[in-house]
């Protein structure tokens, strides 16, 4: 249950929601049904998304070796299903806890950094090329926090021109 | 070129089997904490840790290291059997197979979870024959009786014999060189075959520190 939710529930207790309540409870349901619509379009389109990354990554490095980067992948496919989740439950932690915590060190001793960078950057450009703005918005800033967990620069922020 | 539908097909991409919000779950009414296999888990207050000690000391007196350190080797026997089965069961590969960064990964993350404070390994010593583990945040170092001049973790000490014997299948021993209690910034402990770690004891007693005590055992092994 999300937790903005659950607050409201709790303030109803022993009185009818204020008008700003109801705004506050209107908006998170509109955004719930956006962070699904969202959810459904990254679970039904895993292979659409990962497949030109895919791609191009091998392309943009040849010589490594096709198992890095077949485990890179796959880590960056897991990262996007768990960084889902945590756009649908509205819950950073949820990604930082389940996933990151425990991916940072697998990356640190695989020095695989250079490689999730690229696939961090394939990964965003392809979902800004299938997901509308307000949907980016929802998934990417989760992305970024992942890159800047385990590669430990800070995110670069894209503008709009 | 590599096919990410032949990647999808792995039915589970695993993360943290560990993550203190999925592993353990209680339930309100029955009072009761399991892990995600439904095992029960037990919450051992500050107050019962401090009553354990104080009262060891009282039965048993100097014996109390000795007691706590058996306990541990009981416990760390458990508990390795069951960190391989479910470890094993989550990330489908026998321990063996597994990458010993995702090894020490579930270690960790298993040993915060189950909150007895953070633990990391320094296989700095390999070479030589020993194995550094470090241990900071400990419960059991917190409820412990302070500057007694000997570390007071040997319940962990046993623990951590217990499991890497296992894990090695030799028979280690385990001496602790540095201890919260008597004011170190870590919980050190040396594991390595039982004549060769054995001389730490005695450098211990006269009052040296984990360095020292890490220099000398190293010479001896080159002597």
């Amino acid at each position: 249950m999300h937790t903005e939710l659950m607050n409201l529930y709790y303030k109803a207790e022993e009185n009818y929601l204020s008008n700003v309540d109801i705004k506050v409870f209107r908006h998170h349901i509109e955004s719930l049904q956006q962070r699904l619509s969202t959810y459904e379009f990254l679970r039904d389109h895993e292979l659409e998304i990962f497949q030109p990354v895919a791609d191009t990554l091998q392309k943009k490095y040849p010589t490594e070796n096709p198992q890095t980067l077949e485990q890179v992948l796959r880590q960056a496919i897991a990262l996007l299903r768990y960084a889902a989740m945590a756009m649908l439950l509205n819950n950073p932690e949820f990604l930082q806890h389940r996933l990151l915590e425990w991916l940072t060190e697998v990356v640190n001793a695989h020095q695989t950094q250079t490689l999730w960078s690229s696939c961090h950057e394939l990964l965003s450009a392809r979902l800004k090329e299938m997901l509308t703005e307000a949907e980016q918005d929802l998934i990417l800033p989760l992305l970024d926090q992942a890159q800047a967990t385990l590669v430990g620069l800070p995110a670069v922020v894209s503008v709009q021109s | 070129m590599i096919s990410v539908a032949d990647l999808l097909k792995e039915p589970v991409i695993p993360g943290n089997y560990y993550a203190a919000d999925a592993y353990v779950q209680g339930d309100f009414e029955t009072g009761l904490i399991e892990n995600r296999k439904g095992a029960r888990l037990i919450a051992l207050p500050d107050i019962l840790l401090q009553a354990i000690y104080a009262g060891l000391d009282q039965e048993v007196g100097q014996a109390t290291g000795v007691v706590l350190f058996n306990c541990g080797r009981w416990w760390g026997k458990n508990f390795y059997r069951r960190f391989v089965a479910e470890v094993s069961e989550y990330y489908r590969r026998p321990l063996a197979e597994m990458e010993m960064v995702e090894f020490l990964q579930c270690l960790k993350e298993c040993w915060k979870t189950h909150g007895w404070g953070t633990i990391d390994l320094d296989v700095g010593f390999y070479q030589q024959g020993f194995l550094v583990v470090k241990t900071w945040d400990s419960p059991f170092a917190a409820a412990a009786p302070k500057n007694t001049g000997q570390p007071q973790c040997a319940a962990e000490a046993g623990i951590l014999e217990a499991f890497f014997s296992q894990l090695t299948g030799r028979d280690l021993h385990c001496v602790q060189t540095a201890c919260e209690t008597l004011g170190a910034a870590n919980n050190l402990f040396v594991l390595g075959l039982r004549e060769r770690v054995e001389p730490a004891k005695a450098w211990l007693q006269e009052g040296q520190d984990h360095d020292t005590i890490m220099e000398r055992l190293c010479r001896t092994q080159v002597a």
